[in-house]
């Protein structure tokens, strides 16, 4: 696996399994406490048990010991030591305890009394503890006695024993004891198992608690997620409901008011837009007013023109010549600014699209100059006058860059009509491509200044575009500019997104008839 | 005779060689002024008025052949002016229109215009609307024809429903000739744009539609499920004679 992936996956659990690492992190938690309370508890106990257990037995033995052994005569024989002994064990009510005394009647000579011959016999008492016992020690300052009481934990035949030893001072006999701790052992391990079903049942809970926590912190998350990317989706009055004070809470505040401001600033934009948009098509407006007056009496003056001082006539067609331009520019304003308003409405008829073509150019006069490939009868459901308008900017702009002949295609294509203008010009340069459709975009260096608005190819898109068509540039092989036209073979499912118009109302009324 | 006859006397070059004489509503003193000029220049007799309760006024007391109306005027707008004609005359209309939103045109045609031009209009486009539109009422030498009830006389320029006189405008008139020439055969709406109203190829076809609509009003027994004046899908209207 790359590092890549590897991180990405780390990465991707990280963020998908918040709820995960939550639970194995509250369980680590739990388990840890769990396990060193019980650990303490069970160890605490554990010696506190055993010690208070030891020292009744040992305290006992010592206390035997004092009593019967040392009113034992001195080399004494087998049965006294015997019998000591068994009252010795006697004496103690716990269950397994045993006693073992050790003397010697001359020297080589060892007399063992037992109180038990089956549980315990000299064998099972340690070495070491009986060396330790039998050992002298010097009497110091700090050392009151030659002989000690020593102890030891053992076990014998897989069962747990206390096995004490003493030396009654003076030269006397030398006893064991032995205690069963079994009885411990017992309660110590059902403790134990007490303190495990506590830890599992401690581990359950926090696993239950974090998942309680996960919802209680995820829940949030995943509202404030939804709602980011609802506001991301640009519904912009998006808002969440605030609860509570937590850090959560404050997020939730935070995210309120970032929205609240976005809000606000997309709705100030667009009324700046909206208010631009306004101005440029009130201008439009009332451009066209002084525009008539112009316009009509322009037509006066040129009408005039040949009669006129040879020194004026001039500048009479230039008057007439711009107030046109003045004219084209302004129906083009208007024409954006229905666009982008969004009143821009279709008025559809069923035309024959090479009947179309052909008047477009021919009302021209670019017949001469563009080849015209393609057959009548090819019917089409359009706005004639837009596909005009779409034609004369395809058809002027091939001739104005590339130069006749302008070639020209006529065809259905899988339910769409396909019009293709070829020119025979140098192309497009590649920088320029993406901007063809831009408005006002001028490719001044590698092309001659436009001569029409700059509006012509934007607004001929936005015309395929409203019939639910497209335009796309693009340079041909053979060299030259190719635009291709495709309009739906019926734009009425492109119109009725944008209107119902009066007339179809009539038809379908006609129709149901 | 009544609205037919009257129709009659629109017919200005044609005939009688009498010039055209048009009646220019519009508020806007430099337009009103400019189109007067360009209009009268193109051999038009034009009476002016920059109201449209002074131009219904005119209308009262010259009986022009025409109306050019401006649709935005102070006090009653165009629309209304149309409508208050429409009530009693059935004298061509053209309405001027400084926008070409399309809800304006609409309107327009449903209050009765006979055709629209959007500003700026240069004045031979708007001279040609006329003159085609004045066309419309000119005489034919020519036969009836009956489609049920109804009767054209061609040559008296009067239809009649149940030997009642109809009361149409001449360009509802001429929509109704050019779909009688050629009964049970459908004309798409640019063939009529280019035989009723003389539009190039780029007519709008809503202008046929509104024609069609009135027209049904008057000559069919229930306009909205028309016996006569039958919809095409996909390729325009037809006459039908009724079984």
């Amino acid at each position: 696996m790359s590092t890549v992936a590897k991180r990405a996956l780390i990465a991707g659990l990280r963020w998908t399994s918040l709820r995960l690492r939550l639970v194995v992190v509250f369980a680590l938690v739990a388990l840890t406490a769990a396990v060193s309370v019980a650990g303490i508890a069970y160890w605490l106990n554990r010696e506190a048990v055993l010690t208070r257990t030891q020292d009744t037995a040992l305290n006992d033995f010592r206390q035997a010991m004092q009593d019967r052994v040392a009113k034992l005569p001195l080399q004494p024989t087998q049965a006294e030591l015997q019998s000591a002994a068994q009252q010795m064990a006697a004496m103690s009510a716990k269950p397994g305890y045993s006693v073992l005394l050790v003397d010697s009647r001359e020297a080589g000579k060892p007399v063992v009394g037992y109180s038990d011959l089956d549980a315990f016999t000299l064998k099972d008492v340690p070495p070491k503890l009986q060396e330790q016992v039998n050992r002298k020690q010097p009497i110091t300052a700090g050392n009151a006695y030659p002989y000690h009481l020593f102890w030891v934990r053992t076990n014998l035949r897989s069962s747990p024993y206390l096995v004490g030893g003493a030396k009654v001072i003076g030269g006397g006999p030398t006893g064991y004891m032995l205690t069963s701790l079994k009885q411990e052992r017992d309660d110590l391990n059902s403790l134990a198992w007490s303190l495990g079903i506590a830890t599992g049942l401690a581990l359950l809970g926090s696993a239950l608690l974090a998942q309680a926590a996960a919802t209680t912190v995820l829940k949030p998350v995943q509202r404030l997620g939804d709602a980011a990317r609802r506001l991301g989706e640009g519904k912009l009055d998006t808002r969440l409901r605030v609860s509570g004070t937590d850090e959560l809470a404050d997020l939730s505040r935070t995210f309120n008011r970032t929205a609240a401001q976005l809000e606000k600033k997309v709705a100030d934009m667009s009324a700046r837009e909206e208010a631009s948009r306004r101005f440029v098509a009130d201008m439009s407006h009332e451009l066209r007013t002084p525009l008539t007056a112009i316009t009509a009496v322009a037509e006066v003056l040129e009408d005039e023109a040949d009669s006129l001082d040879p020194m004026i006539a001039p500048a009479v067609h230039l008057v007439v010549s711009e107030t046109r331009r003045l004219n084209d520019l302004v129906e083009n304003l208007m024409e954006v600014t229905r666009f982008d308003a969004g009143t821009a409405r279709l008025v559809l008829d069923d035309v024959d699209v090479m009947d179309q073509v052909t008047a477009c150019l021919d009302a021209r006069a670019w017949l001469d100059a563009v080849e015209l490939d393609g057959e009548r009868g090819l019917m089409v459901r359009l706005d004639p006058r837009r596909l005009d308008v779409i034609l004369a900017n395809l058809v002027g702009n091939a001739l104005k860059h590339g130069g006749s002949p302008v070639h020209v295609s006529v065809r259905a294509l899988d339910g769409e009509l396909v019009i293709e203008v070829r020119d025979n010009g140098p192309g497009i340069p590649a920088d320029v491509l993406p901007h063809v459709f831009d408005r006002f975009y001028k490719a001044s260096a590698s092309r001659p200044r436009s001569e029409g608005s700059g509006l012509g190819l934007s607004i001929a898109m936005e015309n395929a575009h409203i019939h639910g068509g497209d335009i796309s540039a693009a340079n041909s092989p053979e060299g030259g500019a190719v635009f291709t036209l495709r309009l739906p073979r019926d734009a009425e499912a492109a119109e009725a997104a944008v209107d119902e118009s009066r007339t179809d109302d009539a038809q379908v009324r006609e129709e149901q008839s | 005779m009544g609205a037919l006859q009257l129709s009659n006397s629109y017919a200005p070059m044609g005939q009688n060689g009498r010039v055209p004489f048009l009646l220019l509503i519009e508020d806007d003193d430099a337009i009103r002024t400019a189109l007067e000029l360009s209009l009268t220049r193109q051999g038009h007799r034009v009476a002016t008025a920059a109201t449209g309760e002074d131009g219904l006024k005119l209308l009262r007391e010259q009986r022009p052949d025409l109306i050019v109306l401006d649709v935005m005027l102070p006090g009653i707008d165009g629309f209304e002016v149309c409508r208050r004609i429409r009530r009693t005359d059935q004298l061509p209309i053209i309405l001027l229109t400084a926008r070409s939103d399309d809800i304006d045109v609409v309107v327009g045609l449903e209050s009765g215009a006979d055709d629209y031009v959007v500003k700026p209009v240069q004045g031979r486009v708007l001279d040609a609307r006329i003159r085609a539109v004045l066309r419309r009422g000119e005489r034919e030498a020519n036969d009836a024809a009956s489609f049920g009830s109804l009767v054209i006389d061609r040559s008296a320029m009067t239809v009649t429903k149940n030997g009642e006189d109809l009361q149409l405008t001449p360009t509802e008139l001429r929509l109704l000739l050019e779909l009688s020439r050629r009964p049970g055969q459908a004309l798409s709406r640019q063939q009529l744009l280019r035989l009723v109203w003389e539009h190039d190829y780029l007519g709008d076809s809503r202008l046929v539609d509104a024609c069609v609509q009135r027209l049904r009003a008057k000559v069919e027994d229930v306009p909205s499920s028309p016996t006569l004046i039958r919809t095409v899908r996909g390729v325009g209207y037809r006459l039908d004679t009724p079984s």
